[in-house]
């Protein structure tokens, strides 16, 4: 009898859970200190108790480590060396950090149009060789994710000329497009040290406490990877992804549904087609920089239980940001969560002090019963309307995503029967509410307060390989992984593309200690290369996934 | 800075055949090369997503004769729907301009459709244009149309329509397909001068097309005076168009997209699917979004001699100096089915290239000086012995017009299998089948 742990830590709470055989063993909220992001950690695995844990079979934790060294710029310098070749200005774009550009030039199928100019290279060496401390250096080129060429040869060069220097490349994550490839490899260069940090210290603090039990990480995806493979940047935003795979591992695997996770100060909305989490069709952003982090498709809503509430010309205002806890609970400032206590939709926090916060928005003569009830009204109408926005922005978002083909346009929008999985704190109170304004079935999800670390220890491992292959060239390219190679089958390939993909996904799916038994293929598409009336080869395009999901689901 | 809509839809999973040229590949490289380069990221940059236009939108415009059912209108109704989107879209003020990257393309499909004529079947522009006047109220219409070939389609439709100012620089029709576009083709009896064609010599490149638009084409447009400006953005005067020889480069496109200014432009021809496309479609789209395209430069040079300086613009000269000589000359003739009025009649044959039949064509247009005038159109395909007949009721009809559409339909619906009656003043669509009336929209 095997245990699962899941730990997620939030912006206030740090969720924890022991599961075993899809029953929750132990459970817990202790506070996070953001801070102290480790020691975090260790506080729940000991709220746990894993030192007397008999048989631990993984411990998974949802981290906000990269997210704040990110949002608070405690990230070390980089040097980023730019390909940008012709097409868009790089001024057309903002560049949340300073670069220095190159020249070469690179078509879209990967053929070098302008080389790169070697001189150049040596005034970098120079350069780099003066500064004190070895620097991170992070090589992006426009189109390496058909070509890593350039970015591979500078690395060489640079790493001959400049003795000690780290290099990290864009065609490492292939994906387009340039800018994002850039940004993300920039952010996973500047997090590695600290992640792996990190990473060895509670690899240290788990194994001190007599556990062995394999150590994986959350990503935003909502799929997990072991510590030790992961890319820190992959580790962004992965509270939502939790929040949206808990609720998973506690409803009926085939439903569709909209996931509402009210927090502290945000809730965390969420999609999930026929039982699978959307992902984002975009990458993931963070604070000025946008990604190719793939990502679950998550709306984050400035609102939670604990946001101000305040008056503005005498009108009730919820802010987007909190001050502190709620009144009844000892806080401020009123909030929703003294609205609801006041409305007894909840029995968390003091009644009177929630009276009291109630009172602070009404002029003393108007605080009779009746004046208090229906501003605890108008607060909780208000939260439950910025909420219904943030879903009807995201079944926006969903309905509009792009689509290249015939046959996804005409399909795009099967009818789906939504409803609402509500969990977090206050659910309860805002539960009829919601769906009174939504006109949305809505159901409670059951171990609501510690959804997110359920997520966290039932989420599968996921990962996708995106194939990419030029015939006439015969090279293929794995954006994932930034694989490049040659392509050593027919002109005309048909199914034995499949097979390759699928044999490559598998030798690297063990590799990271991947089950693939539930790869899930994308339809393929085939394009004739047609050269003066003649097909000279083909591009071929498909992807395997192991899709986001859970292990089993949660027994009530 | 603008704000760009962009829908691109380049129906992978869509083609006309193997070895022809309109093929799934065409807007392959366009898309590595927009996705790469971030365009989609740009803050004023909004995706669309595309939209499937419906029958009705379809039918207002176009005959799609003997039925819509015998053909496969899929991707078309695709096309023809993402436009609809980005027109929607600029009319709600959501954006300033769009593009709308589609395939298949439309400004070879006219007023009436037996088939694929030159890769199109239903027209995107068209359809979009008489939704916007339909739905928005909007009274003047520009279409500027710069693909190397003559947009015969959109001027078959607009032909007789005082309201839409149809343009196209095109490539000389007596060197490419369709074979259309000569300068003297200006505009029905009602609508004299609603059309102009600037027929150019193969080999005219960014210098002459420049010279066209600054000194005939915008000049034209202005004195219009156009509520909107609608460009069929072809992209095969580019130097490595396979079909054409004209030498435009993806800059010169830039060039002319910032000159023409467009509200909206429709992707329509292009060939080159390496040299040209993705380059073009770059350029077009930063113009567009008010951003520089100086840095857009095509992987290959341009190696055909250019036609240029004063040789081009004296040949404009002398084309503007025939265009302006030209007066019409109407053929007047009466028919028992005809009502009170005077009929302008013409014939017309249409080659449907990629099915390989003909349409024969007997118009009849009654002259008004109050209106575009009623449109009869009975229209033939020898090979099957079908016949059809389009009866259209032109937007701000005045009532003796009306009056002789209705009269028109009831006659024909009597005799005809297929009498489609266009009414367009009161935003109408009847379709009568064997002389019933039928509802081809359902519900
Ligand atoms: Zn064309
Ligand atoms: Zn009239």
């Amino acid at each position: 009898m095997a245990s699962l742990i899941g730990i997620d830590v939030g912006g206030t709470f740090t969720d924890a859970v022991m599961i075993t055989n899809g029953v929750i063993e132990r459970k817990g909220k202790i506070p996070t200190n953001q801070d102290d992001i480790l020691n975090t950690l260790i506080s729940a695995l000991d709220y746990l108790q894993i030192s007397k844990a008999k048989n631990i079979e993984t411990i998974t934790v949802s981290t906000t480590l990269v997210t704040n060294a990110i949002m608070q710029k405690h990230l070390p310098e980089v040097e980023l060396i730019l390909f940008p070749g012709t097409g868009m200005k790089l001024s057309s774009l903002p560049w949340p950090v300073d670069y220095s550009v190159l020249t070469g030039v690179l078509d879209y199928r990967g053929r070098v149009v302008v080389p790169a100019d070697q001189s150049e290279w040596q005034t970098l060496a120079e350069k780099l060789n003066q500064q004190s401390v070895k620097p991170l250096t992070a090589i992006v080129s426009k189109f390496s994710h058909r070509n890593n060429v350039f970015e591979e040869q500078l690395a060489a060069y640079l790493h001959r000329e400049v003795p000690g220097i780290t290099t990290a490349l864009g065609n490492q994550s292939g994906k387009s497009n340039f800018y994002r490839r850039t940004l993300t490899t920039y952010l996973n260069l500047a997090a590695t040290e600290l992640f792996q940090n990190f990473a060895y210290q509670l690899k240290m603090a788990v194994e001190a406490r007599g556990c062995r039990a394999p150590i994986r990480v959350l990503k935003a995806d909502g799929g997990v990877l072991p510590l030790a493979k992961i890319r820190p940047v992959e580790s962004i935003y992965s509270g939502p992804a939790a929040s949206v795979l808990g609720t998973l591992a506690q409803s009926n695997p085939e439903e569709s549904y909209v996931v509402v996770d009210i927090g502290g100060t945000t809730t965390d909305i969420g999609l999930v087609l026929s039982g699978s989490p959307l992902i984002s069709t975009h990458g993931a952003q963070i604070g000025p920089f946008l990604t190719n982090v793939r990502s679950l498709a998550v709306r984050s809503a400035s609102i939670g239980g604990d946001s101000a509430v305040c008056l503005d010309q005498g009108e009730i205002m919820l802010a987007d940001y909190r001050l502190g806890p709620a009144y009844c609970i000892g806080g401020i400032s009123p909030t929703p969560t003294d609205a609801l206590r006041y409305l007894n939709l909840t029995d968390y926090g003091d009644l009177q002090r929630a009276e009291e916060a109630l009172g602070m928005l009404l002029p003393e003569n108007q605080r009779t019963a009746s004046d208090l009830r229906r501003t605890a009204e108008i607060i909780v109408e208000k939260m439950v309307e910025k909420i219904a926005r943030a879903i009807q922005q995201l079944l926006e978002e969903w309905k509009t995503e792009p689509a290249y083909k015939v046959w996804e346009v005409l399909h795009h929008h099967d009818d789906f029967k939504f409803y609402i999985q509500l969990s977090g704190g206050g659910a309860p109170g805002l539960e009829a509410a919601l769906e009174n304004r939504m006109k949305m079935r809505t159901v409670l999800t059951k171990f609501s307060e510690v959804s997110n670390a359920i997520g966290a220890a039932m989420a599968k491992p996921t990962f996708s390989w995106t194939l990419h292959l030029d015939t006439k060239f015969s090279i293929y390219r794995i954006e994932e992984t930034g694989e490049q190679g040659i392509w050593t089958g027919p002109k005309k390939p048909h199914r034995e593309v499949e097979n390759f993909l699928k044999e490559l996904a598998q030798k690297q799916a063990a590799g990271l200690g991947i089950e693939t038994d539930d790869l899930e293929k994308e339809i393929f598409d085939y394009f004739p290369l047609v050269e003066n009336y003649h097909t000279v080869g083909q591009i071929v395009k498909g992807a395997m996934h192991v899709p986001p999901g859970v292990i089993g689901r949660i027994q009530s | 800075m603008n704000k760009t809509g962009i829908i691109f839809f380049p129906a992978f999973d869509w083609s006309l055949g193997e070895f022809h040229p309109e093929r799934e590949e065409r807007l392959l490289y366009t898309q590595e090369q927009i996705f790469e380069e971030g365009i989609m990221d740009l803050p004023q940059v909004r995706q669309y997503s595309p939209g499937v236009a419906d029958l009705f939108d379809v039918l207002r415009t176009q005959a799609i004769f003997p039925d819509f059912q015998q053909h496969n209108l899929d991707a078309h109704l695709i096309a023809v729907g993402s436009s609809l989107v980005l027109g929607n879209a600029l009319m709600k003020k959501e954006i300033t301009n769009g593009f709308a990257l589609v395939r298949p393309p439309g400004h070879h499909s006219g007023a009436t459709v037996w088939g694929n004529r030159g890769f199109c079947t239903l027209n995107n522009e068209a359809i979009l244009i008489n939704v916007l006047r339909a739905k928005y109220g909007i009274k003047k219409i520009a279409v500027i149309d710069t693909d190397v070939h003559h947009g015969d389609g959109t001027q078959d439709i607009f032909y007789h329509d005082p309201n839409v100012l149809y343009i196209s620089i095109h490539q000389d029709g007596r060197t490419i397909f369709p074979g259309t576009g000569f300068t003297e083709e200006k505009g029905g009896p009602n609508a004299w001068g609603s059309v102009l064609n600037i027929p150019l010599l193969p080999g005219v490149g960014d210098e002459g097309f420049l010279y066209a638009l600054e000194n005939w084409i915008m000049p034209a447009v202005e004195v219009f005076k156009p509520d909107l400006i609608i460009n069929s953005a072809g992209q095969d005067n580019h130097f490595t168009d396979p079909l054409a020889s004209m030498n435009v480069t993806a800059r010169g496109y830039g060039k002319i997209t910032e000159m023409i200014k467009p509200d909206l432009a429709v992707l329509e021809g292009g060939y080159a699917i390496e040299g040209a496309l993705p380059y073009i479609n770059m350029a077009i789209f930063l113009a567009l979004a008010g951003e520089d395209y100086s840095g857009v430069v095509e992987s290959q040079k341009p190696q055909n001699t250019e036609i240029g300086g004063d040789t081009i613009r004296s040949f404009l000269t002398d084309l503007k100096r025939t265009n302006e000589a030209v007066r019409p000359s109407w053929a007047f003739r009466k028919e028992p089915f005809l009502p009170a009025g005077d009929w302008v009649y013409s014939e017309k044959s249409i080659y449907y290239d990629t099915d390989g039949f003909k349409e024969n064509r007997r118009e009849y247009i009654r002259k008004c000086s109050h209106c575009g005038g009623t449109v009869l159109m009975i229209s033939q395909k020898p090979s099957v012995f079908q016949k059809a007949v389009l009866v259209r009721i032109p937007f701000e009809a005045c009532p003796d017009c009306e009056q002789a559409g209705y009269d028109l339909a009831e006659t024909f619906q009597k005799s005809e299998k297929t009498v489609l009656l266009q009414n367009q003043l009161r935003n109408q669509v009847h379709l009568w089948t064997d002389g019933r009336e039928v509802n081809p929209f359902g519900g």
